[in-house]
């Protein structure tokens, strides 16, 4: 007995570290996402490429799909572009960009120059979509499927992993 | 050796003051920081005082949810403007402060309130201090008591 009650410190010290350690493997920071299995939040923008279009909700009607948050300033979004443009030219599901706090000249000139893969981008400068989404960076692809609900988010660069691993299965429901 | 006794039990008294005074220091700090919010008030107009009072202490309670560790009085980040400025309109609204919590927290996540309610997912974080500290007091108690 007094042998298992004088190891009980150190057990329970070992075990915290290796909890805490736990933690630290977990390399993404990502947040909790309060949004999932939610519909998607009612807006009202203007189109990336054409201010006088408004969009609401009611034009993101190809379902299932992706809706990326991207911007020019955003490095990241650069890598993940490729990606995107893979799964759009091979039909996968549809893209809705939503553009976030950027210029706008600057923006179509990306888009002009390394492609387009979304259906279109809402133009949001203010971030007031992104706030509803509960964004809090770029870039973040959320996925919302056939009956308008999101289902996943995914913080940071999306690649063919992330895909597999987070957004694929929800395609195949 | 009696002289040499005292001077040890001297430089160990000394030992634990300094380390006693700079723990305090350093919880000054904290709260120092805490408290000093540099701002430019003009750039959220108010009509009413308490509006402007519950503004911002709201700001100083939510968290600014790129930088982590910070409230949204202490960032300056693009998104921390953004929510700064959706906290002000929901107050001038005339929303109360748990409607503009409940706002926030639903888009968010309970990551954005420093003060996070009692659910099991925060059951830890709530009660496992106290269930530390009986812990413990149980462990001085046997101990003292040479039961271990």
């Amino acid at each position: 007995m007094k042998k298992i009650i004088d190891a009980l410190p150190l057990v329970v010290f070992a075990s915290l570290i290796i909890v805490l350690f736990s933690f630290l493997s977990d390399k993404d920071d990502q947040l909790e996402t309060a949004l999932i299995d939610s519909s998607f939040p009612d807006f009202n923008l203007g189109s990336l490429s054409d201010e006088s279009r408004l969009l609401t909700k009611q034009d993101i009607i190809k379902l299932p799909a992706l809706i990326n948050v991207w911007a020019t300033w955003c490095i990241a979004c650069r890598v993940e572009h490729p990606f995107l443009m893979k799964l759009k030219e091979e039909s996968i599901l549809t893209i809705y960009g939503l553009n976030y706090k950027d210029n706008k000249l600057k923006a179509l000139d990306l888009l002009e120059r390394d492609g387009n893969p979304f259906e279109f981008s809402i133009y949001d400068f203010e971030g007031r979509l992104a706030i509803d989404l509960g964004v809090y960076g770029a870039p973040e692809t959320f996925f919302i499927d056939k009956n308008g609900l999101i289902r996943e988010r995914h913080v940071g660069v999306i690649d063919e992993r992330v895909w597999e691993e987070k957004f694929s299965k929800y395609l195949n429901e | 050796m009696k002289e040499c006794g005292k001077k040890n039990f001297l430089n160990i008294l000394m030992n634990k003051l300094i380390l006693f005074l700079l723990f305090i220091i350093c919880s000054l700090q904290v709260s120092v920081e805490e408290g000093q919010v540099n701002f430019d008030k003009d750039a959220y107009p108010f009509t009413s005082e308490t509006k402007e009072s519950l503004f911002y202490s709201l700001l100083n309670e939510l968290r600014c949810p790129k930088c982590q560790s910070s409230n949204l009085a202490g960032s300056n980040s693009p998104i921390s403007n953004d929510l700064k400025r959706e906290v002000y309109e929901l107050v001038v609204e005339g929303k109360s402060s748990r409607q503009i919590k409940d706002h926030l927290v639903d888009r968010y996540g309970n990551f954005i309130i420093y003060n996070p309610p009692i659910e099991p997912a925060t059951y830890a974080l709530w009660f496992g201090p106290f269930i530390l500290i009986l812990l413990s007091a149980l462990v001085i108690i046997l101990v003292r008591k040479r039961i271990i």
